[in-house]
């Protein structure tokens, strides 16, 4: 199991201020912030851009150190025995960069491998396989500059994996793709935490990403710990409005003000309102209202041409999550 | 030994590939060396090279061909490393320096082999030219010809100690840069490349004892124009030995606080 505690994170901003002297400024990055994740679970790390979740990848995978706080992993101090550390964990990131680009997907596979201790047959085998799961094996000798962005993305992937990690960092790793691809890289990783037994860290800004993988999501606003559970617990609990939306081609007045008054006694709040489509009425509720309000349209045999029920999703979530920390 | 070796032939296979695919580059390397050697021999012919000359009295004059070439060659080992480190900056600029820190492997091994890698890709073509034409040129004079082998190896280990430094300091820094202007002229200079260092002032003199590449070279005259026997060239074979060790150690040393800066600064992201 990885357990973060406590984690700080400040840096030192030095600003010119005249021509020798420099003022210098603290920056919070992460405060406070405590986390694990167990083996076979992927953990979802949401926020704004600048709330810290990159800075807590690198803490994590030992490329930063805390300024105060603990890591363990397994047992072990991420800190104190990063040499460890290093062998259990890997971290990936979105984008084309961390890529030796006049080098082919193999021999950028053969490198890294070769600098977590990989030789010989056992490194030509994991590289082989690596390419083979990624689906790059058509082009594992090609040099990287010819891959598309998907491509480079699913070779950032095989990078992560050549130690066979225990744990892997996943920064925006969807960052550009197309849909297809996304979709392809979601399977991959969902297939490794519940397959292969690895433990996930996620950050993404695509969140109904987070909500498909995520076991557990924290979300983090200027380094801070805003909120911590499973995707449903987190919706449930920060958005208590479902709302339902329907469009009749007509609902007179005697139907519209039966209606409000039903509506009002179930305690849905409704509007109504004209457009180019017919007459439409807005519903919201803390309940799930799709079932009342049909039985209510069937008894008034009310002809609906659109009926759109929306689920509150991870996104309005963290939406009304930051407009209230605001 | 194995892991440096593993780390070695995975660098070569990297620097290989990735610095040196292009074949031009080899072309490059060898013809720019050869023209550095021509301009050096003919930047000599206008003056007076009797047996009266200024320059007669710390060089033979029958021996400058044989002394420019082997400030030549020594000058292209160390030079090709200051160039290979300051490649150091791509590395941190495509993010792969922070996934080399993300693996286990020695940090300070990364840096000797990263140099030793490149200097066998940058000098074996000018090497060949540069043994080729000693012999032609005659006037060799050693004492045991495994002294040769032994100046050569000299030569190698003491180039990759001061790559495996540079890499270090550019590892540390993303402002190394000035090291590549530093390190370009006044190493040719004062090392006695061209001319030789006991005919310098002293405070070159002073200065020239910085670089251990004059060392390198007076050993590698020593040996190849004087005849000069083990036992009596001891004394620059440890002051160069003082230096290697003392580059070594500081490269220890900094590697370990250039990595625990960036632990605390995440300075490996600026760029």
């Amino acid at each position: 199991m990885l357990e973060a505690k406590h984690l700080h994170k400040s840096y030192t901003l030095k600003e010119k201020n005249g021509w020798l002297s420099r003022r210098k400024q603290q920056i919070k990055a992460v405060n406070d912030l405590s986390l694990t994740i167990e083996k076979g679970e992927i953990i979802g790390l949401l926020g704004v851009n600048g709330a810290g979740k990159t800075t807590t990848i690198k803490m994590l995978s030992t490329l930063l150190a805390p300024t105060s706080g603990t890591i363990s992993i397994d047992g072990i101090n991420a800190v104190k025995q990063p040499e460890l550390i290093k062998r259990r964990v890997n971290m990936i990131a979105g984008g084309e960069r961390m890529l030796y680009w006049r080098l082919s997907a193999r021999e950028n596979l053969m490198y890294f491998g070769r600098l977590y201790g990989l030789n010989g047959n056992t490194l030509k085998q994991r590289c082989r396989a690596l390419i083979d799961k990624v689906g790059l094996t058509e082009f594992a000798d090609r040099p990287v500059e010819r891959y598309s962005k998907g491509m480079k993305q699913r070779l950032q992937i095989a990078r992560g994996l050549i130690n066979d990690p225990d744990y892997l960092f996943l920064d925006e790793p969807t960052l550009g793709l197309d849909a297809p691809v996304a979709r392809q890289l979601r399977v991959l990783v969902k297939s490794l935490a519940k397959e292969k037994n690895k433990g996930i860290l996620l950050t993404s800004h695509y969140l109904e990403e987070v909500e498909e993988l995520c076991d557990h999501v924290s979300i983090i606003e200027k380094g801070h710990l805003l909120l911590q559970g499973t995707p449903r617990r987190i919706i449930q609990t920060i958005v208590k409005d479902r709302s339902l939306i329907v469009v009749m081609k007509t609902l007179d007045k005697e139907n519209w003000h039966w209606l409000k008054q039903e509506t009002d006694k179930l305690g849905i709040h409704a509007q109504k309102k004209e457009t180019n489509e017919g007459t439409r009425v807005d519903m919201k509720a803390t309940f799930d209202m799709t079932s009342s309000f049909l039985a209510l349209a069937q008894k008034r045999n009310l002809q609906l041409i659109r009926f759109d029920a929306k689920k509150p999703n991870l996104e309005d979530a963290i939406i009304r999550l930051t407009e209230v920390h605001d | 030994m194995m892991k440096m070796l593993t780390i070695c032939q995975a660098e070569m296979r990297k620097s290989h590939r990735h610095n040196f695919n292009n074949r031009l580059i080899y072309f490059s390397m060898f013809l720019w060396p050869i023209i550095q050697f021509i301009n050096a021999y003919y930047a000599f012919k206008p003056f007076n090279l009797g047996q009266n000359s200024p320059l007669s009295r710390f060089v033979p004059v029958n021996k400058l061909g044989l002394f420019l070439i082997t400030g030549c060659i020594a000058y292209i080992f160390f030079w090709s490393l200051v160039q290979s480190a300051w490649m150091m900056g791509y590395e941190r600029q495509q993010g792969t320096l922070e996934l080399i820190l993300l693996t286990p492997a020695s940090r300070t091994l990364i840096m000797f082999s990263r140099a030793a890698a490149n200097l066998i890709e940058a000098v074996w073509m000018f090497s060949i030219f540069a043994i080729l034409t000693i012999f032609f040129m005659g006037g060799l004079h050693i004492a045991h010809w495994w002294l040769l082998p032994f100046a050569v190896m000299v030569l190698l280990l003491s180039a990759v100690v001061w790559g495996g430094f540079l890499n270090t300091i550019f590892l540390f820094s993303r402002d190394a840069g000035f090291l590549y202007t530093l390190f370009e002229a006044p190493m040719e200079f004062f090392s006695g490349v061209r001319m030789p260092i006991m005919a310098f002032p002293i405070w070159a003199k002073v200065i020239a004892f910085v670089f251990p590449l004059t060392f390198v070279l007076t050993i590698l005259r020593a040996i190849v124009m004087d005849g000069k026997t083990l036992g009596s060239i001891c004394i620059p074979l440890i002051e160069l030995a003082i230096i290697l060790i003392a580059l070594t150690a500081a490269s220890f040393i900094l590697v370990r606080y250039a990595e625990k800066h960036a632990k605390e600064t995440g300075n490996l992201t600026f760029f």
